[in-house]
């Protein structure tokens, strides 16, 4: 009788998040550095790994949507938009030109990833009637609808060219707009807020992790694949395009919510069609369909300006000595990028670790 | 015994071509019936009408006496009709264990949310599709390409994996199209040993589309034969084999000489 070799004795152990003892120790190391680091960051650089983390969360978002369940959507950044609305209405500061509650995080926070999920539900019937290129197209409508609302909609986003200001940090009532002691050190707002965003990050991570190793993120694969064969299983297209949709724009939304509060304003021309390609861009960049892939894109699409200003400041040279300003250049080293990665390595920045990593395989942490 | 599936004067058309053409026939719950006839005589229209991928142009479908034709696909799929597919339609950047447990969907009851909380219901529920997936990958002895990518794995094994999807569905009635294509004698007997058991120890009801009639021959119990979207022949292929219209329709020959 042939035995069962590969058989997991213990299947809990097979589904667990993190399956391996390689996993658990560099995610360990890999967030104790980040928060140790937090210390001696710069502002600058706070502001940087603050964004990082929190465009990780929004392009973790599309990837459910796009990377998991195959539906392209080019309206993404739209979404987190709506959720930096919902939070800056309700969490923001109010005058009389423009509306803002000063409500408390613990209902902002929840609202706009809720907000945005409720939308997303709405328009998913495009995605059960559209494939491909029609619902792409579909979406780019919706952009351009809701870049026109937001640089309309005075009362909410201060218009374009103007803006207005973002959520306020409120907590059980409590006051962190200007940081807060814990003992007798002064954590300031923008370690208060890069630590909400590590937590966000952290549950959002866990989140899109239990969806890839539930029947849910199996059923997006399967209509991803092949829709027919999905049907003919017993998948509900409509259900599972809806909720892909949904939980898509509730990642979006919720980091929305506080990605532009470190820097404490927003003008709503800020969510234009670039800002939702950039989202495509980062998730294929990284890696479509995969954990990891969408964090490194967001790390490195975000950290690129500070590593930039790094090199120019290193080689002795200014912004204005060398022809092109470092906005430009970041915008040209993501762009190549994209490009090589579509050409050369479809599977991003996730398949070179992962190749290196099958490199690397005889190191002591294997396994 | 009780009809499981029933056509009624159902017709398919796709243009001018008539791919059903006014056909009719019950399949009684528990048999193992054959549908075959030579290229584009219909056979696969027949199981895209019963699994609602098409929609009859006229006449209507019956499953345990419902009418479906208004049904999705997955609802279907959901009362118990599990298939496979001509050319095999398996998630192919997956592998063998991943296929079997999309196959189990409707036997995993949790919702999204709940998915992506992953709680401790969730887990067993999980663990519970897991033992599904293994009993089944033990039946079809395919234990040793559990964790193989379908890609990396010969056509006569994909054909097997698709049929153990088709299983973890847990169907009443299970509609295979041609699931010994392509194979050879070992492969093929293999396969006919797999849906004889199918039929008798996990008692399902079997549909088989084949395009010859030697394994047919030897497994049905009952067989229907179509050519240019007719049913030329319904009964059991003893007879089927002394029909007039079934050995021109294969010959292409009189047989009155
Ligand atoms: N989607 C479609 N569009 C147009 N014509 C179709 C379609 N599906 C089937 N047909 C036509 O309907 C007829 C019956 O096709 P069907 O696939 O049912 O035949 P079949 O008996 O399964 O043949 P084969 O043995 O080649 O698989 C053929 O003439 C075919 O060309
Ligand atoms: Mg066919």
């Amino acid at each position: 009788m042939k035995g069962r070799p590969n058989l997991y004795t213990d299947y809990r152990k097979e589904i667990a998040i993190l399956n391996t003892t390689t996993q658990k120790f560099w995610a360990l190391i890999g967030l104790t550095l980040l928060i140790i680091s937090s210390f001696f960051f710069s502002q600058y650089w706070m502001y940087l790994i603050t964004t990082a983390l929190l465009t990780a969360v929004a392009a973790w978002g599309l990837n459910i949507v796009s990377g998991f369940a195959g539906q392209i959507s080019l309206a993404h950044g739209a979404f987190v938009g709506i959720g930096t609305y919902v939070s800056a209405v309700l969490g923001g500061v109010g005058s009389s030109y423009i509306r803002g509650y000063e409500l408390d995080m613990l209902i902002w926070l929840p609202l706009a990833g809720i907000v945005p999920a409720i939308i997303g539900l709405i328009i998913s019937p495009l995605a059960v009637r559209l494939k491909g290129l029609n619902l792409g197209l579909v979406t780019l409508g919706l952009v351009f609808i809701a870049s026109y609302i937001f640089s309309n909609w005075n009362s909410v986003t201060g218009g374009s060219g103007i803006g207005r200001k973002t959520a306020k940090l409120k907590i059980f009532g409590i006051d962190f707009n200007d940081g807060f002691y814990a003992g007798s050190y002064h954590i300031e707002k923008d370690q208060f807020i890069f630590f909400l965003s590590l937590i966000l990050f952290i549950f959002a991570g866990i989140g899109v992790k239990n969806l890839m190793r539930s029947k849910i993120g199996r059923a997006y694969a399967a209509i991803r694949d092949r829709d027919i064969a999905a049907e003919a299983i017993g998948i509900n297209l409509y259900r599972f395009k809806a909720s892909a949709f949904a939980l898509s724009s509730f990642y979006a939304g919720v980091a929305g919510s506080l990605i532009f509060v470190m820097s404490g304003g927003v003008d709503p021309t800020q969510f234009n069609l670039v800002y939702s390609v950039t989202f495509i861009a980062i998730v294929i960049v990284g890696g479509a369909g995969t954990v990891l892939g969408p964090l490194f894109g967001a790390a490195f699409f975000s950290l690129i300006p500070g590593v930039i200003k790094y090199f120019l400041h290193f080689f002795g040279t200014t912004a204005d000595q060398v022809p092109l300003h470092p906005t430009q250049i970041e915008r040209l080293v993501f762009g190549l990028l994209l490009i090589g990665f579509l050409i050369f390595e479809s599977r991003g920045l996730w398949g070179i670790w992962f190749r290196l990593r099958n490199y690397f395989k005889a190191w002591p942490f294997s396994y | 015994m009780s009809t499981i599936v029933s056509f009624k004067d159902v017709s398919l058309n796709f243009g001018g071509v008539k791919a059903l053409n006014n056909v009719s026939f019950d399949i009684k719950e528990g048999s193992l019936h054959a549908i075959i006839g030579p290229n584009g005589a219909g056979k696969t229209s027949i199981f895209n009408c019963i699994s609602g991928i098409y929609k009859p142009t006229s006449g209507h479908v019956e499953f345990k006496g419902e009418n479906i034709g208004s049904l999705r696909p997955d609802e279907i799929a959901n009362k118990g009709v599990a298939r496979t597919f001509q050319n095999i339609e398996l998630f192919e950047n997956m592998t063998v264990l991943d296929n079997i447990l999309i196959g189990a969907h409707r036997h995993i009851d949790y919702g999204s949310i709940s998915g992506i909380l992953f709680g401790p219901s969730v887990r067993e529920k999980e663990i519970e599709a897991r033992k599904i997936a293994e009993d089944i990958i033990d039946f079809l002895e395919i234990e040793e390409y559990r964790f193989s990518y379908i890609l990396s794995l010969p056509y006569g094994i994909q054909k097997r994996v698709e049929l153990a999807r088709a299983l973890a569905m847990k169907p009443e009635i299970i509609l295979l199209d041609e699931p010994a294509a392509g194979m050879n004698n070992e492969e093929t007997e293999d396969i006919a040993r797999f849906i004889l058991d199918i039929h008798e120890e996990l008692k399902i009801t079997t549909v088989l589309v084949d395009h010859d009639m030697n394994m047919v021959m030897d497994i049905a119990e009952d067989v229907i034969v179509m050519d240019f979207g007719q049913k030329l022949f319904d009964g059991i292929p003893k007879d089927a084999i002394h029909d007039k219209q079934v050995i021109e329709a294969y010959l292409g020959v009189s047989t009155d000489k």
